[in-house]
């Protein structure tokens, strides 16, 4: 009995179990990001593109978790906050001759954060379904706001010169990605985290138990937003190009969404690991089926929702076999 | 002159519906007060309007020098007071003992605590409630009593003055029920003041110290529990006119009857 | 001031067609507590539906309005009776998912068999206009108008007269009592999700008469149906007309004063400031 509180002590120390998710997909994910950095001396473009895209939607996915997953305020159009960081970077070249990364991914932070917090405090007081279409309707108008704004660049975009030294836009998109996935496990396993996890499962209770929903939750939005707007903003740079259609993507939207879902929802090892297996999909669905491989695409969201709600890791935590698996399917039927 | 937790003509009209009027008492430190009342009484309202949920539309509520309504609903655990909800529902995808530690994190002293800090402070309030058994299970997992227990250990986490229990006792057996009082009297051994909602007259009787009973939205009585409970008006408003003005004439014939029987002693010849 | 006239009678005639549409959507979010994200993709199908029809058999799309709905209607009823009825009672996140992937499916099915190229319904009176005034009436804008008011006549008759009706309306006031009284609930389910495709695709009819096709047509009308249901209120026949025609009206004017680019903001704006003033739009009934 002492030995087992002692245990569960050490535990709660370290600050696994609970919230924060296993320990060993933590680490697992952390041997992962060590592997990632050695992509660039592999001299191959088209690899090093394939992973930083990786990289880049399991921060777009990291980030949606901290909102939608950890808070339960499901986003439907955080792609406002990548597109924001993508015309940040565009406007400090544009503008100023600015290149340098880290004050892109600085300065796009802030407006992330500033838009999370001007239209937080009205938007996130709507629950559920309106939540989703008002963040939809907040990047559609956004990105229609800004196709009209000459400029900002209209409707022919703006280029980027890009660095000579291309790989760093790699290292600086491993740099966002880890600093938000170490972010979302500091988040995890301390109090902020049971904050939005509260305001999740009952927000009126959390409220009763001194949890202030409007400032945790325009706080998880903020920080969800700053993640996607880093990521965001060094993918402009390696693009070379942005215009609005390209800076507010319904993929960038959809997919960190799916990557969410299909590595577990509220967790953190979830989105990265959602992140790699749906680019391993999509880039086999495109060497094999280019024409049709949104298609196939649509297909593949409709089966993870379908048959893996809650994620991959999950499956491992299943008991009960096929039977189990069958079962758990038929809880949301009538 | 300020009481501890002063009720003051405290009113709520929700559009048409007039759910409370004109609701005063005062609640001593300390004290264990019985909240009973009919189905629609108002009880629930008032206990949101205590709690902070509701700002009541008419009156006020003062507790530790404020007025309750101008504090913001998630910081009146601030002043001092918890509450219980009737429904319970505890956060299912955390476990006992995270559950409570919310509490701990948030309330009047969460400021100091770490993470840790307060999953200490949870155990402790588990051992307290009886859950430290199950302090790793989801709370998803706890058979009704031991949510309860739970809903009273997330208020008690709180560090509070007044805990406000509404319905906490519902849906239990009878052994169960006995362990709640327990519990309760645990509580006010530690100086906690009690406002208690029940339905079940045993509880309410064997542990508050005064007794309010609603009735309609207004307070009809108010008092020790033996008066409350005999008082005619609230016989009525629980049972009916028709029962209460036969329980009146009983009474009535009781004391005539005794009156006759009275032997009035002869002085003794001497 | 002619100009004021004409954006309001312009509103007015949008207006009907997004009604239509919003009818199908309200339909489904109020009773199944669905945002159908593929409403749009089935308003693509009806418009789809009737260039075939057309081009093929020369059928006036009118016409079509009936076929499609019944094409529309039994897809629909498939849809969610063997893909959709396995979430239907999961959280909204899943939901939204499924049916977005959907979207994505039939979408991009229709660009595979017609490819992407615009197509359009020209019909004998495409171009014919009347006059009421200072104000230019197109003829085939003003019909589908009437079609619009004439099929939102039809639902709010089903609804309150007829016995499937009434079983849709009490399976959305209590899933349990309504199961209970011998009310089939995975079947209504599918009759309403049906029905809320059926009216996507008679309401894409209506669009192929006076805008032209391409297979990614539907997305806009997604946001404009949940910003009239929102305006006008959910789960009410009367909701949907009302919304619709302010919308239509708001969208007329906004268009002519901001530019014709910024639709989906003025949408936003609208939803945004109805969201916040009066959540429960014109017509609905404030929930407790």
């Amino acid at each position: 009995m002492a030995a087992e509180a002692a245990s569960g002590a050490t535990l709660r120390r370290v600050g696994f179990g609970g919230i924060t998710g296993s320990r060993g997909a933590f680490f697992a994910c952390c041997g992962l990001l060590v592997v990632l950095l050695a992509v660039p001396s592999l001299h191959n473009g088209y690899i090093e593109n394939l992973f930083r895209g990786v990289l880049m939607f399991a921060t777009l996915s990291l980030g949606w978790n901290v909102i939608g997953g950890y808070t339960g305020y499901v986003s439907f159009g955080n792609v406002v906050f990548f597109g924001l960081g993508t015309y940040t970077t565009a406007m400090l070249w544009d503008k100023l001759h600015q290149q340098n990364i880290a004050i892109a991914i600085v300065t796009a932070m802030a407006v992330a954060a500033i838009f999370a917090l001007v239209l937080g405090v009205p938007i996130l007081r709507l629950r559920g379904h309106y939540f989703g279409i008002a963040t939809l309707g907040i990047a559609l108008a956004t990105q229609e706001i800004i196709a009209n704004i000459d400029w900002l660049g209209g409707g022919s975009g703006v280029t980027i010169r890009q660095i000579d030294n291309f790989s760093l836009y790699y290292y600086a998109m491993w740099a966002v990605c880890t600093a938000s996935f170490l972010a979302t496990f500091l988040i995890a396993r301390s109090k902020l985290g049971y904050a939005f996890v509260a305001i999740r499962e009952n927000e009126e209770a959390a409220t009763i138990l001194g949890v202030d929903p409007t400032r945790y939750k325009v706080l998880a939005w903020m920080i969800s937003g700053m993640m996607a707007a880093a990521a965001g903003a060094v993918f402009a740079g390696a693009n070379g190009f942005i215009d609005a259609p390209t800076a507010f993507a319904t993929d960038d939207n959809v997919f960190p969404i799916v990557m969410a879902i299909l590595g577990g929802v509220g967790t953190i090892a979830g989105p990265l690991v959602g992140a790699l297996v749906l680019t391993a999909i999509n880039e086999t669905l495109w060497s094999h089926f280019p024409e049709i491989h949104t298609l196939f695409f649509g297909a593949v969201i409709v089966l993870v929702v379908l048959f893996l709600p809650r994620g991959i890791l999950w499956l491992f935590k299943l008991r009960g076999g096929w039977r189990g698996f069958i079962a758990s399917l038929k809880v949301y039927r009538v | 002159m300020s009481g501890f937790l002063v009720v003051e003509n405290v009113g709520m009209r929700f559009g048409g519906l007039q759910a409370l009027a004109d609701v005063s008492f005062t609640v001593e430190r300390g004290a264990v007060v019985g909240l009973i009342g009919p189905n629609g009484s108002g009880k629930t309202t008032l206990m949101n309007i205590l709690s902070g949920v509701y700002k009541p539309t008419a009156g006020r509520v003062r507790f530790a020098g404020k007025t309750i309504a101008d504090v913001a609903t998630h910081d009146v655990c601030k002043l001092g007071i918890a509450r219980t909800f009737q429904i319970v529902k505890p956060f299912a995808n955390l476990n006992v003992r995270e559950n409570v530690a919310v509490g701990a994190m948030y309330g009047r002293a969460g400021g100091s605590r770490s993470t840790a800090g307060a999953l200490d402070r949870a155990q402790e309030l588990l051992e307290i409630v009886g859950l430290a058994r199950v302090a790793d299970r989801p709370a998803s997992d706890l058979t009704i009593p031991d949510r309860k227990r739970l809903e009273v250990a997330k208020a008690l986490a709180l560090d509070p003055d007044v805990l406000l229990l509404d319905e906490v006792m519902a849906g239990l057996n009878a052994s169960e029920v006995d362990e709640a009082l327990d519990l309760l009297r645990a509580l006010t051994a530690r100086g906690v003041t009690l406002i208690v909602v029940e339905h079940l007259m045993k509880a309410i009787m064997s542990i508050s110290t005064a007794v309010i009973v609603l009735a309609e939205g207004k307070k009809i009585a108010e008092g020790a529990p033996h008066e409350v409970v005999s008082s005619p008006a609230v016989i009525e408003a629980y049972l009916g006119s028709r029962f209460a003005a036969r329980q009146a004439q009983l009474a009535e014939f009781a004391r005539e009857a005794s009156e006759a029987l009275r032997v009035e002693p002869h002085a003794p010849a001497s | 001031m002619e100009l004021f006239f004409q954006d309001l009678v312009n509103g007015i005639l949008a207006g009907g067609i997004f009604a239509v549409i919003a009818l199908g959507f309200s339909l489904v979010w109020g009773i199944m507590n669905i945002i159908n994200l593929a409403h749009g993709a089935f308003v693509m199908l009806g418009a789809y539906i009737a260039y075939v029809l057309f081009s093929a058999f020369h059928l006036d799309p009118f016409i079509s309005i009936p076929i499609a709905f019944v094409l529309m209607f039994g897809f629909g009823y498939a849809v969610q009776r063997y893909v959709i009825n396995f979430v239907v009672r999961a959280p909204m996140l899943t939901t939204f998912l499924l049916t977005f992937g959907l979207a994505l499916l039939i979408v991009n099915v229709v660009l595979v068999i017609f490819h992407g190229d615009i197509k359009g319904i020209t019909t004998s009176y495409s171009g014919a206009n009347f006059t009421l005034g200072p104000v230019t009436v197109p003829w085939a804008k003003f019909l589908t108008l009437i079609a619009a008011l004439a099929i939102t006549v039809l639902m709010q008759l089903f609804m309150t007269r007829t016995k499937t009706g009434r079983a849709i309306r009490a399976t959305s006031m209590d899933i349990g009592a309504a199961q209970l009284a011998g009310v089939r609930v995975a079947h209504i389910y599918a009759i309403v999700f049906g029905l809320g495709a059926g009216l996507a695709g008679a309401a894409g009819v209506l669009v192929s008469m006076s805008y032209s096709l391409q297979p990614s047509m539907g997305d806009p009308f997604i946001i404009k149906a949940f910003v009239v249901c929102v305006l006008g209120g959910l789960g009410s026949v009367e909701g949907a007309l009302i919304g619709g025609l302010v919308y239509g009206i708001l969208e007329s004017f906004g268009s002519q004063w901001i530019g014709t680019g910024l639709q989906d903001a003025v949408a936003l704006v609208v939803l945004l400031i109805v969201l916040v003033v009066r959540p429960r739009g014109i017509m609905g009934k404030a929930t407790a």
